[in-house]
């Protein structure tokens, strides 16, 4: 289990270096030259001079990318030559926007997806599977920019429920202030686990040792809720992990449609403005927390399910 | 490896029924309590397109970080709210021109700095000014103070401030605006000379309570403030960069103020949600097409001409700018000196005169490329400018950037026509800057080099007769204009929202001036 957890983070750590590496000439790629636009039109000569040299744009390509790994390998992201602030501290103030987004969303989709699946599933081709079937394809196909921008006009607008913007302080009002974000990008998640875990769990009920549950005379519910969904789970387990990718794309639409701060917002702004610093910084963490989801997705797997240790 | 099933079975439902009901509970008095957030008595709720980026004037990097600068610091001068540009007393009780290079000014004597730092002298005057044209400050808004030589301290509260040659725009951007922010000497230097996004040192009716950044910034009144008590205890103001998000937020309640985009002035027009109101005010951007005159496909006037004359302003406007904005004469905006009342070309089309003047030219299968910025006015605009050249068998193929590319094309040789939009001061000689023959290729993208209007922009600087300034400027867009490489089109509009509670204090261009914010 060491030698599995070893190795997956050891792939971690080489993608993380590819993906940077890649941002780091892609966004050298981009055309626009970022001293003029950070610094506006009335940017003398000499300010644009010095801009250049802090940035280290007047380096080769290959010193630029050695200085930065350099740097993060002392674990300075750079400092952001507009503001003077440091690169990890401008990323480390939106990050926790981003998580709790993202964590909610998955959150309550689960939970959701999960009890929905099963439910479909302990009663196949019922109506209630039908309905469940139903429902689940319509959140799937419900896309997120319209769940928000639906969500708030009927939430936010029309009931005045829920908050349109912002994030709130403290729990509870950054909990409301959650809710119809969380829901833009969760919904389709909803539909998504509960299709996955009905399929899992349909497959996982046909199996010999829940056939000697049921013989042994355990109730339907244990051994949906108990033994089976155990088994049942893993995939989403895995599809949990990889789904943070997807989360952390959806969380700059929902970022901006509900102006709330976030990694994705910070992105957007920085790449706009050509701001390299902030957008390698943003872009290396969010890299790092794809990357760390599907590690950790990977190993949850591996303690549930032997076989994946193995790769048989 | 054996598993405990029991606590995982158990934990999931006892969890699912417990958030269930927790969730259930608590839904009810949070949809009361946001009814009840907006209206909060005391807090002023507005929007602003951008978030805070320092909270030094003399890196200040325009509106955004004014409206907060202004009302935490003090100016000479600020400017007064209405439809009418001009400008009121602010930190001084006195100023006046004593002649074309020297301003004498006094200061009140009830201002203070925070943290300590005593009272406003005119140190701080000659300190903050200084300090924009300083090399060592290397401040990109040095250009906004002219020719300022130095300032005289000859009192503790008196001053001059002294310029090298006549300079007209002091009055109008220098001083009421970004540059003319007054910060205390004592606390910047103590700072290392540079303000970074905290305040050092404050003076004005508000504080800076608290900024979360790209979440919101909160002000509070300033409780040694001993000038005229601001109304509203608290104004929170908001980085939204999308107006349709700024919008929802306003017709939620959550905002008391924002911009609206121009395709919702007609659904505003009909009636403001919660007994708000709009606010219809002309803006001082300007939009126009440009030709580069560098250009091999662009060299013949005779081209250029016929492209003025078929892009037909009304179409665009209709389309692009849901007929909220109107047509524009040049790159001055109405209300300022130097707008014309007339432009050389009328706005709409004439596509026979087009036609001829493209037939004089002898141009053939003439094709181009026009490049725009990818915002869905401007993509409308460039769509509706191919259609209309298509009109007269120019084929036109659109160039989409994104703004970081877009913003980037002057240095472009290969750049043919380009559909542009500029932000202005309100001061003519903001508008004139960007077109000298030493901005070609920089902000002169059109690459339009002509000594007279070179000539003209220097020279309606220094001059203080508005009448031969307002000349000045009318015949230096004619230039343009008679050149073949613009058309102009419009100058858009600023339509505001508020809320029924807020009696807003803007500034003619409809930006607010948020220490002259009253209560309905």
């Amino acid at each position: 289990m060491i030698q599995f957890a070893f190795k997956r983070f050891a792939l971690a750590a080489l993608i993380l270096v590819v993906a940077v590496t890649v941002m780091f000439l892609m966004i050298r790629a981009v055309p626009g030259d970022p001293v003029s636009i950070m610094l506006g039109p009335r940017a003398t000569p000499e300010l644009k001079a010095r801009l250049i040299a802090e940035m280290g744009l007047d380096q080769s390509l290959p010193k630029q990318l050695f200085i930065y790994f350099s740097g993060l390998l002392r674990g300075d992201l750079g400092v952001d030559v507009f503001s003077g602030r440091d690169v990890t501290t401008i990323v480390f103030e939106q990050l926790p926007h981003t998580l709790k987004l993202i964590f909610s969303a998955i959150l309550w989709s689960a939970l959701l997806g999960i009890g929905l699946g099963c439910y479909a599933a302990a009663h196949p081709n019922t109506w209630i599977d039908r309905a469940a079937a139903a429902i689940s394809v319509s959140f799937i196909a419900a896309p997120a920019f319209v769940v928000a921008l639906l969500s708030l006009l009927v939430f936010a607008v029309y009931l005045q429920w829920f908050p349109a913007i912002g994030v709130g302080e403290g729990f509870w009002d950054t909990a409301w202030h959650l809710v119809l974000p969380s829901l833009a990008i969760g919904l389709s998640w909803v539909g998504y686990i509960a299709r996955l875990v009905r399929a899992s769990m349909l497959e996982v009920l046909g199996e010999n040792h829940i056939r000697t549950a049921r013989a042994f005379g355990l109730s339907e519910r244990r051994i949906v809720g108990i033994y089976a969904l155990r088994i049942a789970i893993l995939p989403v387990v895995t599809v949990i992990g990889v789904g943070m990718g997807f989360l952390l794309s959806s969380a700059v639409f929902t970022e901006i449609v509900f102006a709330r701060p976030g990694l994705g917002k910070l992105v957007i702004d920085s790449i706009t403005s050509r701001n390299y610093p902030i957008v390698m910084g943003a872009v290396l963490v969010s890299t790092a927390l794809f990357v760390i989801s599907t590690a950790v997705a990977d190993l949850i797997n591996a303690i549930l399910d032997p076989r994946a240790r193995s790769g048989t | 490896m054996r598993l405990e099933w029991k606590k995982a079975s158990v934990g999931r439902r006892n969890f699912l029924r417990g958030a269930t009901a927790l969730g259930a509970a608590s839904m009810l008095p949070m949809g009361w309590a946001s009814r009840a957030m907006a209206q909060e008595d005391g807090v002023l709720r507005i929007r602003s397109y951008g978030d805070l980026s320092t909270m030094d004037p003399a890196h200040s990097v325009g509106v955004v970080d004014e409206n907060i600068h202004a009302s935490v610091y003090n100016k000479l001068i600020q400017y007064k709210p209405g439809t009418e540009w001009g400008w009121q007393m602010d930190a001084a009780a006195m100023i006046e021109q004593a002649d074309a290079t020297h301003i004498n000014f006094a200061l009140r004597d009830d201002i203070g700095f925070t943290n300590g730092h005593g009272a406003m002298t005119a140190e701080d005057v000659k300190f903050s000014f200084e300090r924009i044209i300083a090399d060592a400050t290397e401040s990109p808004n040095k250009p906004d103070m002219g020719p300022l030589s130095h300032v005289e301290v000859t009192g503790e509260r008196e001053g001059t401030i002294v310029l090298n040659d006549p300079f007209a725009p002091l009055w109008t951007i220098a001083l009421p605006y970004i540059t003319g922010n007054i910060v205390s000497k004592a606390a910047t230097e103590a700072a290392g000379g540079r303000i970074g996004t905290d305040p050092v040192a404050e003076s004005g009716p508000y504080l800076r309570a608290s900024w979360a950044a790209k979440e919101k910034t909160v002000l509070k009144r300033n409780p040694d403030w001993k000038g005229d008590a601001p109304v509203w205890d608290t104004i929170e103001i908001l980085p939204i960069d999308d107006e349709n998000t700024a919008e929802i937020a306003f017709d939620a309640g959550e905002l008391d103020l924002t911009r609206v985009s121009l395709g919702s002035v007609e659904r505003y027009r009909g009636g403001v949600p919660n007994g708000g109101a709009l606010i219809e005010n002309p803006s001082l951007y300007y939009v126009w097409l440009g030709m580069n005159l560098d250009h091999p496909k662009l060299q013949n006037i005779k081209l250029r001409q016929a492209i003025q004359h078929a892009i037909d302003v009304p179409s665009i406007l209709q389309a692009a700018y849901f007929s909220a904005a109107a047509p524009s004469t040049g790159i001055i905006a109405p209300g300022l000196i130097g707008h014309r009342p007339s432009e050389l070309v009328a706005p709409a089309a004439d596509f026979a005169k087009a036609a001829e003047l493209l037939a004089e030219s002898g141009e053939t299968n003439v094709s181009l490329t026009l490049d725009v910025l990818n915002k869905t006015e401007f993509t409308t605009t460039a769509q509706i400018i191919q259609a209309t050249l298509a009109q007269i068998g120019i084929t036109v193929e659109i160039n989409l950037l994104e703004s970081g590319a877009f913003w980037s094309s002057g240095e472009n040789e290969n750049l043919q026509l380009v559909l542009n939009r500029f932000s202005m001061a309100p001061d003519p000689s903001y508008a004139t800057a960007w077109f000298t023959t030493e901005q070609a290729g920089i902000w002169n993208w059109e690459r339009f080099r002509n000594e007279e209007f070179d000539m003209l922009h220097k020279a309606a600087s220094a001059e203080s007769d508005n009448a031969k300034r307002d000349e000045m400027y009318r015949r230096a867009q004619d230039l343009m204009e008679e050149s073949g490489a613009y058309r102009f089109i419009t100058h858009e509009a600023t339509p505001v929202v508020h809320s029924s509670r807020v009696a807003p204090a803007l500034r003619p261009d409809g930006l607010p001036l948020l220490r002259y914010f009253g209560k309905a």
